[in-house]
């Protein structure tokens, strides 16, 4: 236990409080266990803690690798043919002009491989690394992030967002509900309801008749459910109070700027994670989707590539002419890859056994490929990466220690990303 | 063996029992020697009260009974706790017998399961239960059957009429009245919907929406139609989802027939073999093999329009897909009105591919081992015949097992005979523990879609009742939550200690619980519009009669085509007037009760204004049920923790920051502190300061103020209107109220 305080040291005040509150909770920390073979993460091991912040494009539907970043010319080709790109990078997805003039500061894998066709199980398996169970809620990144590293000093931002959703889910998993990424349904909107509708003075009486009226219910029920929400209410008084919110302001970018990110719910989405990053914000979730193509997706294709095309395009530009792609780490990930053949309605279907993920900034390579499918797309036949390996390397590049092992207050014990291997060969 | 039982009992009745008012039945004898069967239920002065088995209560002087008997009655008062249900004339009365006889079995199962579970909380470093929570107050009782039933909180006017109600039946009675009310189904459609994924736009686009799909479920709760009868037709149903609404429930999940059976599967058999869809289950002993038999159930039907010429092997054209012959013809008469046709393709393709949703039974069942599939007992690719899970080795020989799996065109009908019959292993079960969980928070069987092992549920007895009572019910989910709400479990307080998750729960009350989305925003359009059941969502059926094209008949023509999809789109741009679009915009200031609405009908526009909704702001005024499914993002709902329908059960029930927000900020708090709120027209109806207190305290929290509260209120009130709304918005932001105890 001494060692644990020791390591506290370091720490504001706050997070030491935030512990204690996780410890009296039954979130304990046990010591490293070596889960891994020396060298294989921590610090002074390639890529560990480079990424300060994370951005996590999330191409909601399965995205299909074979028509974007694993492309096929053989009997599984898509309906556009691939096209030559930049840097280490062979080929990319017939409509991916944008990303071939960029793809030489990205890093492509394509030996992504999972169990789960299903859409609901697939998103959960890639966010946090555990397979869906009905007895316990597993964090995301960013909850992890938050309990390892503490919270974000000196703002009052949260430490994780989700764009473009309503929830956050899985967000805290079994860690305190505080620990989770706040939701923001639009970016456009950014922070809605951020001002009170009445006076700061009248504002403040009726929070003090609220804490009299509800105080006898909060002494009654002790839950946690009933605290965390006290502790919301908390926070978000603070958080209205703060300089900080212009983070969400999406009216202080440029319209050319805003133009270039493209003006649908991807591009300001992915405009607003830059925003954040800029603020400190450490870990923030865009979500896409439109990717479930089981009927013509000939059609299906045509917007959804072309504006993930030029989204990620535009962020990996803005991210590097604002110096700040050394430090973020930009991943584009998806719940499964489809069918290398097409179906009977002109589309295809889930396919988990083999897909991609694309990295990059955040002492990522620059121009890389990661691993390889055979001829037709079907099968992994080099270097096979799992979702657990997925979270683990993320986990890697944001300097959390992936082989500590954590229990529940249930007294299960997980690591990020459920004891994947980190793949140091994607660090520069 | 007698002895020990004997002793046990003596134990356990005085321990337990009768503090639960659940004293067993025994023999009683009167001073003619005459004897009855009944449970003893209350002594008050000379007065004693017993229950018989048909749950008639009779109440008559102790001094009828033998002496021995008599002793007996004051032992057992002394032994009842003063909080006792009978000493409050409360919950062992019942208005219908049969209802308070199960009612009552359940209780025992329940307190039985109590006492079982004390040795496991005791090593567990926790007390012992010793008795049900106390009986729950009229005050929580009524919130709570109202939540519980209806969906929302009462009106002031009716949590009033409660409390001055002196009948003992009163509580049953209510049970009865919620239960007949529209409130009743509104609030079951938000958990069906729920647990079935409803959503309104269907994945993939293609215009196919899930309207018709929508509309038949609310039709099926209104007439209460049995849930055997529910599943059966939706997993049989064939054709567009606009002719028959239950083929709504295979279409949710087109061209996804794996996962429909996945989710099918954890959903009405409370079966999780998600997992085996890819792989033999890693924990419980559903093979991958196992998944794909169930699977060839549905091997020879498809969610895509196939024309009748390829399923009979016939050439003539009919019956043919006439939808992409059509298109060129369209193409010409648009390009020759010299319209853009690259503008209008996509629109008109999706039209017509709308058409192609339909459900259709082939002769040849396609399902095949996946080309992956590793186990030794049969190669990828290999066909599957169909065959059902069994859950223990005696299942086989039961009369659900019964079924024909030889003709392939009727493979769907066996599955859904199976699937829905009375002796299937877990279908009454899956749904009598999943109205239990909403009853109480928490299912016997804790993870409601996967009851993998009875005997492992904290009550199993109490479980496998539960599941022979919703066959005895017949499967009227009403009538089985009629005797779970007149349980004394279901009327006891709520428990105050907290549970960890997953750890096991034994019903001593329900558990404390937050409003899910739909009660709180349903809760806030009782706040505002007094009974919200008035206001029905418009346009019943425009889609469906604007979508409808007969891709099989050869006299489908290009011009018909343009013309119903003209209508079609007239028919979305109308809807979208009145889902809150240009009507909620003229609608800034609150339209109440309809009379500005009505104020401002032009003529030829009645029809649309009386089905047009109340709006404030950009919200339309209506019960979640009777607004779009799921809500969009950024709406109360959403905000509030709305399923977005993907996931089974998919809602939360967790706070955020932005929900806070919109709690202390937004739009919903704002149309309730507003002056012309009909919670300020209810304080206007009162004079006092301490009537009107008391007004809004029943008014939002169900409950009068205490006299502290007074205090406090009337200080905050000396603002004059300010604090008014100062009140009001400080009530709808407690814990208290976004909780249900």
């Amino acid at each position: 236990m001494k060692t644990e305080l020791n390591k506290l040291n370091p720490m504001a005040r706050r997070d030491f409080m935030m512990r204690t509150a996780q410890t009296a909770l039954g979130v304990t920390v046990m010591p490293a266990l070596n889960l891994r073979a020396a060298g294989s993460t921590g610090p002074g091991t390639p890529g560990f803690g480079k990424a300060k912040n994370v951005i996590f494009l999330w191409m909601g539907g399965g995205m299909t690798h074979i028509d974007t970043w694993d492309p096929k010319t053989g009997s599984t080709k898509g309906p556009t043919d691939p096209i030559k790109a930049k840097g280490g990078i062979d080929y990319l997805g017939g409509t991916m002009e944008k990303m071939a003039a960029v793809s030489d500061k990205i890093t492509i894998v394509r030996s992504m491989s999972s169990k789960t066709g299903v859409h609901e199980s697939g998103t959960y398996i890639m966010k946090t690394g555990y397979e869906p169970r009905g007895t316990i809620v597993h964090p995301n990144l960013g909850a992890w992030a938050s309990h390892f590293l503490g919270r974000i000093k000196g703002v009052t931002l949260p430490d994780s967002v989700v764009v473009n959703s309503g929830s956050a889910y899985p967000g805290a998993g079994f860690f305190p509900p505080a620990l989770s990424p706040i939701p923001i349904s639009n970016p456009e909107t950014g922070l809605q309801n951020i001002r009170p509708t009445t006076s700061d003075g009248q504002f403040q009486k009726r929070i003090s008749l609220m804490d009299e009226f509800d105080s006898a219910f909060r002494k009654k029920f002790q839950s946690e459910e009933v605290k965390a929400y006290t502790e919301f209410y908390d926070e978000t008084m603070k958080l209205m109070k703060s300089e900080d919110l212009k983070a969400f302001d999406l009216s202080q970018e440029s319209a050319a700027t805003r133009e270039k990110f493209g003006r649908n719910q991807f591009g300001q989405g992915a405009l607003l994670a830059r925003r954040l990053v800029q603020s400190g914000v450490r870990f923030v979730e865009v979500q896409s989707g439109g990717w479930d193509m089981h009927n013509n997706i000939d059609q299906a294709l045509g917007t959804t590539t072309a504006n993930m095309d030029s989204v990620f395009a535009a962020l990996i530009e803005d991210l590097a002419s604002n110096g700040l792609l050394e430090s973020t780490l930009v991943v584009m990930g998806s719940e499964f890859g489809r069918t290398p053949d097409i179906n009977e309605n002109e589309g295809r279907d889930h396919y988990p056994l083999a897909y991609s993920t694309v990295f990059a900034g955040g002492g990522v390579k620059a121009g890389f490929v990661y691993g390889a499918t055979d001829k037709d797309g079907r099968r992994v036949t080099d270097k096979q990466v799992t979702p657990q390996d997925f979270q683990a390397t993320i986990g890697h590049a944001m300097g959390l220690p992936v082989d500590e092992v954590v229990m529940s207050p249930s007294n299960r014990p997980f690591t990020v990303g459920d004891k994947g291997v980190p793949v140091l060969d994607i660090f520069a | 063996m007698k002895r020990t039982h004997k002793l046990l009992s003596s134990l356990l009745i005085p321990a337990l029992f009768t503090g639960l008012a659940l004293a067993e039945p025994r023999t009683w004898t009167d001073v003619q020697g005459r004897q009855v069967t009944a449970s003893f239920v209350s002594l008050e002065g000379d007065q004693i009260t017993l229950q018989t088995a048909d749950g008639n209560l009779h109440r008559f002087p102790v001094s009828n009974l033998s002496a021995e008997d008599q002793t007996l009655a004051k032992k057992l008062t002394a032994a009842a706790p003063a909080s006792a249900p009978a000493a409050d004339g409360q919950p062992a009365y019942m208005a219908n017998a049969t209802v308070a006889k199960a009612a009552s079995t359940i209780d025992t199962l329940v307190a039985k399961g109590l006492v079982r579970a004390n040795p496991e909380r005791v090593k567990a470093g926790k007390q012992p239960i010793t008795s049900f929570n106390a009986p729950c107050t009229d005050e929580q009782f009524v919130r709570r059957v109202y939540l519980d039933i209806v969906g929302r909180i009462p009106t002031h006017d009716e949590a009033q009429a409660f409390f001055a109600n002196a009948a003992k039946d009163k509580r049953a009675k209510l049970i009865d009245m919620l239960l007949d009310s529209p409130g009743y189904n509104s609030h079951m459609f938000n958990y069906i919907a729920e647990m079935l994924r409803v959503k309104d736009r269907l994945d993939g686009g293609n215009n196919i929406r899930g309207i018709p799909y929508i509309n038949w479920l609310q039709k099926q709760i209104e007439s209460n139609t049995a849930w055997d009868k529910m599943v059966y037709e939706m997993l049989t149903a064939t054709g567009k989802m606009w002719h028959n609404g239950a083929a709504g429930y295979l279409l949710r999940d087109a061209g996804m027939p794996l996962d429909n059976l996945a989710n099918t599967l954890a959903v009405f058999l409370g079966t999780d073999v998600a997992c085996a869809q890819c792989h033999d289950h890693p924990f419980s002993d559903w093979t991958q093999h196992q998944f794909f038999e169930m699977a060839s159930f549905f091997g020879a039907t498809s969610t895509r329009y196939r024309p009748v010429r390829a399923r009979r092997g016939d050439d003539s054209m009919m019956g043919g897909d006439m939808g992409n012959k059509l298109m060129a013809d369209i193409e010409s008469i648009i390009e020759k009105n010299g319209m853009d046709i690259t503008r209008l393709r996509n629109g008109i393709q999706q039209y017509i591919g709308a058409n192609r949703y339909a459900i259709t039974d082939t002769e040849t069942n396609t399902i095949k081992l996946p080309h992956d599939y590793k186990y030794p007992d049969a190669k990828p690719g290999d066909s599957v015949a169909p065959k059902f899970i069994t859950w223990s080795k005696e299942d086989k020989n039961l009369p659900a097992y019964k079924q024909k799996t030889k003709v392939e065109e009727d493979l769907r009908v066996s599955f859904a005979t199976w699937a829905t019959h009375p002796t299937n292993p877990r279908f009454a079960m899956a749904i009598a523990n999943r109205m239990w969980a909403r009853a109480f928070g928490v299912g016997v069987a804790n993870i409601v879609t996967n009851i993998d092992d009875p005997n492992q549920s904290s009550n199993p007895e109490l479980l496998k009742h539960l599941a022979e009572e919703m066959k005895r019910v017949k499967f009227s989910l009403k009538d089985f939550m009629r005797i779970i709400y007149n349980t004394r479990a279901y009327q006891s307080e709520a428990t105050t200690e907290a549970i960890a998750m997953g750890e096991p729960y034994y019903f001593q009350g329900p558990q404390l619980r937050r409003l899910t989305a739909e009660q709180a925003w349903d809760s806030f359009m009782t706040l505002v519009l007094g009974e919200p059941d008035k206001y029905k969502k418009p346009l019943e059926d425009l889609y469906s009669r604007a979508i409808d094209l007969d891709l099989s008949n050869p006299k489908l023509d290009a011009q018909t085509v343009l013309m119903k999809y003209e209508a079609y789109r007239n028919m979305e741009a109308k809807e979208r007037a009145l889902m809150g679009g240009s009507l909620a915009s003229a609608g800034e200031d609150m339209m109440m009760e309809g009379k500005k609405a009505k104020g401002k009908d032009s003529k030829g526009g009645s029809d649309m204004m009386e089905n047009a909704s109340l709006a404030y702001g950009g919200m339309v005024l209506r019960r979640a049920a009777e607004l779009e499914q799921p809500a969009r993002p950024g709406h109360f709902l959403i905000e509030f923790g709305q399923s977005p329908r993907n996931l089974i059960d998919g809602s939360s029930k967790v706070g955020s920051v932005p929900q806070v927000l919109m709690m202390m900020n937004g739009q919903a708090q704002e149309m309730l502190t507003n002056r012309d709120s009909l919670l300020f027209r209810t304080m206007e109806k009162v004079k006092s300061p301490s009537e009107k207190v008391e007004a809004l305290f029943v008014s939002v929290l169900s409950r009068r103020p205490t006299m502290v509260e007074k205090d406090i209120a009337k200080r905050a009130l000396s603002a004059g209107d300010e604090g008014y709304s100062n009140m009001i918005w400080a009530l709808i932001n407690t814990r208290e109220f976004i909780f249900l105890q």
